[in-house]
């Protein structure tokens, strides 16, 4: 295997695009361990923690920008992220245990797409934008169009996610996720990330997504939309919940089968939402 | 077989001049070149703790860490921590609480409490537990683990609740 560490972003986009199957190094957390497993056997790593841009944070007038080499455990600490983008910090700080958290990123994660990690769920719900950098230069697109299916980006050869921007939302908005696992540091079963925005007690604006059910992070125009305007009353919870379940398409495996994960979104959904709506009254 | 990188790693405050091939870990690095057997290998893949060391001060996986990435980093391995032939306090309290059965655990447990408690002397019970979060042990239900670093938190933490990890 070779190895490179490049010190600029455009360096590391010409090693990308010149090595087929080259793969880069973030935190390694995950990456490492599928490599262990023989999971992937990459003939190339470009590791990103030379190149100072991937590890800053800026705040922008309408939100802020995370790095992609920025740790989970550094996302969870930045007090900034608050309203909406609180989603972000908050599944930043459940996810895995600590020392995960100190070593996994946010890029990483979200070039991984694993659907059963956190933070592209929170991305989603926080409607995120991710900048790409290739070999025709920048481009930045809305977290959705990332996710393609299981594992699997847009990403095109010799293309890295070189920062994320997390849009501060409405201003009275509060964000929130919600994980629910077998025992505290586990994957989860199923998790929700929400923003939510109440005018006294009826929703003006709500997006909510769902981890681990499905090959990418849920998340149902037609389940917010039931939301806005009600004043999230039991039938409406449910019937959002009933939306978003019927749209999911999880998975059987050791932490719950298909139908116990669908079962689990409505009152998962409902339990956030309360969550959420303690915080926005402060 | 790739070739291999040269690197410096400054291990307990010693630098170790190295010949390392990139996929190697600092687990396999630790074990097999430098013979420093206090560092575990359980699950390699970050699931069970018991490769921890501490990079600049705090807790990751050594089998998740690829040596040459920490070029320039202090590592502390359980090999560090004893100060003169003395036990570090957090060893000496696990030995007097009975909480060291097979041991496997201990070299990242003790890693774990000593970056906890340079952190933050007083810590809660619960805030020792979510520390904790990264480390299995199989023997004790980590009741007694608990308990003896909770006797470190200045002052002492309260008494612990009924009931093992969280």
């Amino acid at each position: 295997m070779r190895y490179a560490e490049p010190e600029t972003v455009e360096e590391g986009v010409s090693l990308l695009a010149a090595t087929e199957q080259a793969r880069c190094l973030a935190g390694g957390a995950s990456l490492v361990a599928m490599m262990h497993a023989g999971q992937v056997a990459p003939p190339m790593l470009i590791s990103l923690h030379r190149i100072p841009e991937l590890s800053t944070i800026t705040e922008a007038a309408d939100g802020i920008w995370l790095g992609a080499m920025v740790r989970h455990r550094t996302v969870a600490s930045d007090v900034r992220l608050r309203g909406a983008m609180e989603v972000v910090r908050s599944a930043a700080g459940q996810l895995a245990h600590p020392a995960i958290r100190n070593m996994a990123t946010i890029g990483g994660s979200v070039g991984l797409a694993d659907p059963s990690t956190e933070l592209p769920v929170a991305l989603v719900a926080a409607a995120a934008r991710v900048e790409i950098a290739g070999p025709r230069g920048r481009r930045i697109v809305p977290i959705e169009e990332l996710f393609v299916d299981r594992f699997k980006t847009s990403l095109a050869r010799g293309e890295l996610v070189t920062r994320i921007f997390v849009p501060q939302g409405l201003s009275e908005a509060v964000g929130h996720h919600l994980r629910f696992s077998r025992v505290s540091g586990d994957y989860p079963t199923v998790s929700i990330s929400l923003v939510l925005t109440l005018e006294g007690d009826t929703c003006r604006q709500a997006r909510v997504a769902v981890g681990s059910c499905g090959p990418v992070p849920l998340h149902v125009d037609a389940a917010d939309q039931r939301l806005v305007g009600s004043r999230l009353a039991e039938e409406d919870v449910a019937e959002a919940g009933r939306i978003l379940a019927h749209a999911a398409v999880p998975m059987d495996d050791v932490r719950g089968t298909a139908e116990y994960r669908r079962m689990l979104i409505p009152r998962l959904l409902g339990r956030a939402l309360s969550l959420a709506r303690e915080h926005a009254h402060g | 077989m790739a070739d291999k990188l040269p690197l410096s790693l400054t291990i307990n405050g010693v630098a170790h001049e190295l010949a390392v091939a990139p996929e190697r870990t600092l687990l396999e690095v630790l074990r097999e070149e430098l013979r420093a057997m206090g560092t575990k290998r359980g699950c390699d893949q970050g699931s069970c703790g018991a490769c921890m060391v501490l990079v600049d001060g705090e807790p990751v996986f050594s089998c998740l860490s690829l040596a040459v990435k920490l070029r320039g980093r202090a590592i502390t391995t359980i090999e560090g921590v004893e100060q003169g032939r003395e036990l570090h306090p957090v060893q000496r309290a696990l030995v007097q609480h009975g909480a060291v059965q097979c041991g496997f655990c201990m070299s990242g447990i003790v890693l774990t409490a000593k970056a906890l408690l340079d952190r933050n002397p007083r810590p809660t019970v619960d805030e020792i537990r979510h520390a904790l979060g990264s480390n299995v042990c199989r023997c004790s239900g980590y009741a007694k683990i608990v308990e003896a670093i909770a006797s470190l938190s200045e002052p002492p933490g309260p008494a612990l609740p009924e009931g093992g990890r969280s």
